[in-house]
């Protein structure tokens, strides 16, 4: 099995930015952060051709800076990823097309003040994939292909609803014919209904076109649909990985099991429900814990967890583990 | 049975805009007892979140309660002078919003702002308030309640900045609590502590809870009994898990056939097609009609109420009831 997409040892740090008058503040004492941020420690993942793995974790736990890094948007502080083994990014730039990207926001993500048309052809314009001449029928090929009227390539990102827009970002990102997709919160922002019809979008391009995708998500539930493996994040590392209905069946990880517990689940029956929350909150990035980032939160935490973090180990089953107690 | 907590008659509340009259609201009726979960269940521009804020009398020009009624504890809150409907709500009726960050005053502290929400409605002194405040903080969750009480608002973590929002609501033990959204800016983790705590409340208090939210899952672990809103109506109400086990209307069919959780992963989902109607020209028939599997001729005319069994729905042709 070959890997399309490697990452090595990402890493990626923020350094504070400190203003003049936070150094005079600093100066005169005043508490000023200067500690770095440390975003995504150490990650290493393969995604097979033609594979979706996803990407599950709460808030500030790293995935969409993990995303941007894969993307080629951001450059890692440390290590690297590459797509058949060609490095993605070289000297703090994207040297491939064939990674493209989608973002939870299309309204953010669009340019206002461009029409759709213009927006989907620039890129493929730009490195030679359609000639100007022919880029009225390229856009209206990719119209049709994401759901939408071709006539629609005339108007403004603020004349479609958050569904439509999702759409137009899904054929600018596929009209650069990349074998590889991000997707970061794809669904987030929209209702269920439009939810379950990008989804399904998202599905017949993806078998249409092959591709391999790393698809980022907090719901649980739209990942397990979408995913083949799955990597759960925590605290800026991975701590489990592996086959999608493996680990939604059986979560090793405390945190993987504590995750899948607090979902709400669609209750079909009368019988009242036990919420078994996790207990605490997610320590700040700045000053993690040390030894296991959870062992706080975890219920089975001991003397070695405090002390050691434990690596990703290979387990029987295949999935890997960040755990002493797994 | 006794008369119930809040009930709510016809309610219409529209928005008299440049482009026409937005019916946001359009005929809503429900009833709720005391310490009964209902949640009210719908997409984007269903009227959700504008029920709930026509039942505590804060809808904003150019939205207006238009007709209806809404009987609260016996008294008619529509058309209820202003400053009586101040000394209600916040007292009896609280509110919780989607966004605490909005709804803390980011220049006071916690104990200043709980105070002060003591203070409008009741003769406390400042020492038996800050008391008040901090039991009710620890009840909600929140660790060493009293020293967190000199804390503002931006010290506090997004899932603790709603708990206090919660405790706000709970201070002067109200008898209903509308909660719009309360848990969708949340992780799932933060999430299912907040429901706990809700759910514990609403039992141990009596105090009847209305749970507004997009996210039938939450709905259906919570609530006692649930509607569904679709285009400013309800379209469908009853037990939450007779609903969602035998829906009789197809959009809740189709709202649940829409979730991932329903299907085979890596399968189609049975998406609903379209998109919701413009609530600026709605048709006399049923809404969800141009978007509906089982629409013929019959639902250009307003669909039938069709009410038994503690179950409603509004529809020509509605999904068969469970054997």
């Amino acid at each position: 099995m070959t890997a399309l997409v490697e990452a090595r040892a990402l890493t990626r740090r923020f350094d504070p930015r400190l203003t003049i008058g936070d150094r005079i503040a600093a100066a005169f004492g005043a508490t000023v952060e200067t500690r770095p941020v440390r975003a995504v420690s150490d990650v290493s993942f393969a995604i097979r051709k033609g594979e979706t793995l996803g990407l599950v974790g709460e808030s500030g736990c790293g995935k969409s800076t993990l995303g941007r890094m894969v993307a080629g948007i951001l450059p890692p502080s440390g290590g690297a990823i590459s797509v058949d083994g060609q490095p993605v990014m070289r000297g703090g730039h994207k040297t491939t097309t064939r990674i493209q990207t989608v973002f939870q926001d299309p309204f953010a993500s669009l340019n206002p003040r461009r029409r759709i048309g213009a927006t989907i052809s620039e890129g493929p314009i730009a490195h030679g994939l359609v000639t100007r001449a022919a880029a009225p029928a390229f856009v209206a090929d990719w119209l049709t292909r994401v759901g939408l009227d071709p006539a629609v390539a005339t108007r403004f990102p603020h004349q479609f609803s958050g569904g439509q827009r999702q759409r137009v970002a899904i054929a600018r990102a596929l009209a650069m014919r990349p074998e590889i997709l991000v997707c970061d919160e794809p669904v987030a922002s929209l209702d269920v209904s439009i939810q379950a019809q990008i989804l399904n979008l998202f599905l017949d391009l993806r078998a249409a076109l092959g591709l391999t995708c790393l698809f980022i998500s907090h719901d649980l539930s739209v990942v397990r649909h979408v995913s083949d493996r799955v990597a759960i994040m925590y605290l800026g590392r991975i701590v489990e990985i592996g086959a999608a209905a493996r680990i939604y069946a059986a979560p090793r990880h405390p945190y993987t099991q504590a995750l899948l517990d607090s979902v709400p689940k669609l209750r079909l029956d009368a019988a009242s429900v036990e919420f078994r929350p996790i207990a605490g909150e997610l320590p700040s990035p700045l000053s993690p814990p040390e030894g296991c980032a959870f062992h706080p939160r975890c219920p089975r935490a001991s003397d070695l967890c405090r002390r050691e973090r434990p690596v990703l180990t290979a387990q029987p089953d295949g999935t890997e583990v960040a755990c002493h107690h797994a | 049975m006794s008369a119930p907590l809040l009930e709510v008659t016809d309610l219409r509340t529209h928005f008299l805009t440049r482009a026409g009259v937005a019916k946001a609201v359009d005929g809503v009726s429900f009833s709720l007892a005391s310490g009964e979960i209902l949640g009210l269940v719908g997409e984007s521009g269903s009227g959700k979140s504008v029920t709930g804020f026509s039942l505590i009398g804060l809808v904003d020009p150019p939205g207006k309660i238009v007709g209806g009624s809404i009987r609260f504890a016996g008294r008619d809150l529509v058309g209820l002078p202003p400053e009586e409907m101040r000394a209600l709500r916040g007292r009896r009726i609280a509110m919780v919003f989607q966004d605490p960050q909005a709804t803390l005053n980011p220049v006071l502290t916690i104990g200043q702002q709980m105070a002060l929400a003591l203070q409008a409605h009741a003769r406390v002194s400042d020492r038996a308030a800050a008391e008040r405040a901090a039991a009710m903080l620890a009840r909600v969750g929140i660790p060493e309640a009293a020293t967190r009480l000199s804390n503002y608002p931006h010290e506090f973590s997004g899932g603790m900045r709603q708990r206090v929002a919660i405790a706000m609501a709970l201070l002067n033990g109200p008898e209903l609590i509308v909660a719009d959204e309360p848990t969708t800016a949340l992780d799932v983790s933060i999430q299912a502590q907040i429901l706990a705590e809700m759910k514990a409340l609403a039992r141990e208090s009596g105090t009847a809870l209305i749970w507004i939210s997009h996210d039938l899952a939450t709905v259906s672990s919570l609530a006692d009994r649930v509607l569904v809103m679709y285009a400013g109506r309800i379209v469908e109400s009853g037990p939450v898990g007779e609903v969602l086990r035998a829906p009789r209307h197809p959009y809740t069919r189709g709202l649940l056939d829409s979730l991932p959780a329903m299907a085979e992963p890596g399968q189609r989902l049975r998406q609903i097609p379209g998109t919701a109607p413009s609530l600026l020209a709605l048709s006399p028939g049923c809404p969800f009609a141009p978007r509906c599997p089982r629409a013929d001729a019959d639902c250009d005319a307003p669909p039938p109420r069709v009410e038994a069994d503690g179950r409603l729905f509004l529809c020509h042709h509605p999904l068969e009831a469970a054997a």
